[in-house]
């Protein structure tokens, strides 16, 4: 081992976070357990943001790897074997006083625990599992923990931890096998694969398990996620959410995260990127992503062979919109929710709120400004009443004019690469839509009393 | 017309809204108004109305019953904003979901009709504060007192400690802590394994760094420490940073005076 002093917990803290911040799953999303009051911690399904660090993401989770000692060599991480860094690891004890002494003064979600491969994927396994076992059981804490699973591990090792564990995910690291076997010698897609399938077929046993007893233990119960790298291979957006889009039907994964490629090593077979980490592209395909998850779409639609990248000006919705405007003007006190969602402008909570209140009556303009309609962008899309507020023939080029004009006029902005991560789900605080209460008795006079 | 004056809490609310609709004047000839804020209205009588637990719990067990929880929640949140018109906002929505004719299930969905002024007011305010009150449960930074008590100070905009009760007593049961709203001087206290209550205009005394326990410096470094290392500075954007994490929340967050004084020396 490369240890050469014993290293205080700053020092440690220091060197394995900084190794882990290139993964960039924050999310603590996916499950809420409230706290059995035994112990320490409970989850909320929509995830909370704890603070945000330079480069603008959300820090949510306190995410480390157990240690940075890893005898694999992949050619785009900081880690790789053949790199002279300093190394250090933690102990479990030590994990577990930060995750709980970190929790207890609400800094962080909960605990995000990766780690370079130490002598081997079980071993390296084992460790993971230890410290989760004893943070679990020996500590208590109720909290949301994120592990990987790593390729290679023994199966059952891999289950044991998932039953600890809220999220588990295995990096796909690069889209194709063909770059994986380039940049990343040690590893298969085919082992990265196996622990994935493992962990979506347990996850459906259990949920079998659990509609039958409810208190059945819980396996993975945020669901899995995996990431890759954009940008250190040559693979196109298309093939790019091709994948992502397979992964969701065939393994049910709950996110894919897109990490714009860091070259953080000299190596004759990593891409220069003068330009820096391809960021705008990153974030192009998650909000395509989004798209795949939440609006209906399919990778097919947005992106083909003759058209195999994103527009970098437009967002892939308007894009999408603008190829197919024989599809609008659609009349939004009548269209379905589906058609509605297709619209610029309009996402699935406004969607939600139009298709609820025109049941009490048509709709104007202002009242879709109300329900969070992004006007200057649905206005060219549809109607209302009949009406348009932009009176004037839709034609692609002036629209996606007229689009680009009102991006231009902040253009010495930065793009936003806001990870669309951050505001997983509803923010509104409270019950989510419930069943209406049925049971309430009219008065009679407009004055029935109190 | 006569306006009922009420206090700006849920209580002085659901007081009010009670006096005003047993008054009987009609409800176009009422209004609710509190104090603190505004300025008079000429030609207008004015109520004062004291804040009386039992009205305000009969009127939210009306609006429960009758318009459902879902709509409970709206309107309570909304009552906990900051907004001057909410009290009579709320009145106005009631006055709609209560009215003849209306049937149970038509009642909570109200709420749904975004096209009624009052009931957009209201729905927005409810938004507001909601989301407040989500980034707060990320934002409130404990420290440890020498007792061992966690010891939080936020400044909002709206009333949210009780939006905030639930989720941090469930969070830490066996935990004494205590969250103060500086800007209102109202106290959110837990007992270990007791409930959780907010106390208003709690008197507070200023924290000496002699209070905090032995640890507590060794865990605020790990974290600003942690904050640091863990930022990409191939992606740094100091303006998207700002954005999602306005200023205004740092001042009382652990991590946050780095960032403060970063930001002043980064841009002039
Ligand atoms: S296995 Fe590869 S990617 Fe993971 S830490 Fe080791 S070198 Fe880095």
């Amino acid at each position: 081992m490369r240890i050469a002093k014993e290293r205080d917990l700053y020092e440690k803290l220091q060197i394995l976070s900084d190794a882990a911040k290139y993964d960039v799953a924050c999310t603590s999303s996916g499950v809420d357990r409230r706290g059995s009051g035994q112990g320490m911690g409970n989850c909320a399904a929509s995830g909370i943001c704890h603070s945000f660090s330079a480069d603008g993401r959300c820090i949510s989770l306190l995410k480390i790897l157990f240690t940075n000692e890893c005898v694999f060599d992949c050619r785009y991480c900081v880690n790789r074997s053949s790199n002279d860094t300093p190394r250090a690891s933690f102990t479990p004890e030590e994990v577990c006083t930060l995750t709980m002494e970190f929790y207890r003064r609400n800094y962080i979600e909960g605990l995000f625990l990766s780690s370079g491969i130490l002598v081997s994927p079980s071993y390296t396994m084992e460790l993971l599992y230890q410290t989760l076992y004893k943070l679990r059981r020996e500590y208590r804490f109720e909290g949301y923990i994120h592990v990987k699973a790593i390729p290679g591990a023994p199966a059952e090792l891999i289950e044991r931890a998932g039953f600890l564990a809220d999220r588990m995910s295995v990096n796909l690291e690069l889209p194709t096998a063909e770059g994986l076997r380039r940049l990343a010698p040690h590893k298969s897609r085919k082992r990265i694969l196996a622990p994935m399938r493992q962990i979506q077929l347990g996850h459906a046993r259990n949920r079998q398990e659990l509609s039958l007893y409810r208190s059945a233990p819980r396996f993975v119960p945020a669901g899995q996620s995996t990431q890759m790298i954009i940008g250190a291979t040559p693979e196109r957006d298309y093939q790019i959410l091709s994948v992502a889009e397979a992964l969701y039907r065939n393994f049910q994964l709950k996110r894919v995260f897109y990490s714009a490629f860091v070259k953080v090593n000299e190596d004759a077979l990593l891409p220069a990127l003068p330009g820096g980490p391809p960021l705008l592209r990153e974030h192009r395909l998650y909000q395509a992503d989004w798209l795949l998850r939440f609006y209906g779409f399919s990778a097919g639609e947005l992106l083909n062979e003759k058209h195999p990248n994103f527009n970098v000006f437009l967002d892939p919705k308007c894009d999408w919109a603008l190829s197919h405007l024989e599809q609008f003007p659609v009349e939004v006190n009548t269209a379905d929710y589906y058609t509605l969602l297709r619209v610029p402008g309009i996402g699935p909570k406004s969607a939600r709120r139009i298709v609820q209140a025109r049941r009490l009556g048509s709709l104007d303009f202002p009242s879709l400004r109300k329900a969070g309609v992004v006007m200057k962008r649905a206005m060219y899309f549809i109607t209302c009443r009949g009406r348009q507020l932009a009176p004037l023939k839709i034609e692609e080029d002036f629209i996606l004019e007229r689009l680009l004009c009102r991006s231009s006029r902040k253009s010495g902005e930065p793009v936003s690469y806001r990870q669309l991560s951050l505001f997983d789900a509803g923010q509104l605080l409270g019950p989510p839509p419930a069943e209406l209460d049925q049971t309430g008795v009219t008065g009679g006079d407009g004055y029935g009393s109190f | 017309m006569v306006l009922f004056e009420c206090q700006g809490n849920v209580d002085g609310i659901l007081t009010g809204i009670y006096d005003a609709w047993a008054s009987r004047l009609g409800h176009g000839n009422v209004g609710l108004r509190i104090p603190e804020t505004g300025t008079m209205e000429l030609f207008a009588e004015y109520r004062s109305v004291a804040p009386d637990p039992e009205k305000a719990e009969k009127v939210a067990r009306t609006i429960r019953r009758r318009m459902g929880e879902r709509a409970w929640q709206t309107l309570y949140q909304a009552a906990l904003s900051s907004r001057r018109d909410r009290a009579d906002r709320i009145y106005r929505v009631l006055v709609l979901a209560l009215a003849p004719g209306i049937g149970a299930d038509m009642a909570g969905r109200i709420l749904d009709r975004l096209q009624d002024p009052d009931v957009a007011a209201v729905f927005e305010m409810s938004r507001n504060v909601g989301n407040e009150a989500h980034r707060y449960l990320g934002f409130v930074r404990f420290q440890e007192l020498s007792g061992g008590i966690l010891f939080s100070r936020i400044r909002p905009e709206n009333q949210i400690l009780p939006l905030l009760g639930d989720h941090f007593s469930n969070r830490f049961p066996r935990e004494n802590f205590v969250i103060f709203d500086t800007g209102r001087r109202d106290a959110l206290l837990h007992r270990a394994g007791g409930p959780w209550a907010v106390f208003e205009k709690a008197e507070m005394e200023e924290l000496q760094p002699g209070r905090f326990s032995a640890g507590e410096e060794a865990f605020r470094k790990l974290w600003k420490g942690f904050c640091q290392s863990i930022s990409i500075s191939e992606r740094e954007n100091p303006r998207l940073q700002k954005q999602l994490w306005p200023l205004k929340y740092r001042k009382w967050m652990t991590e946050g005076e780095d960032f403060l004084s970063n930001h002043r020396t980064s841009s002039p």
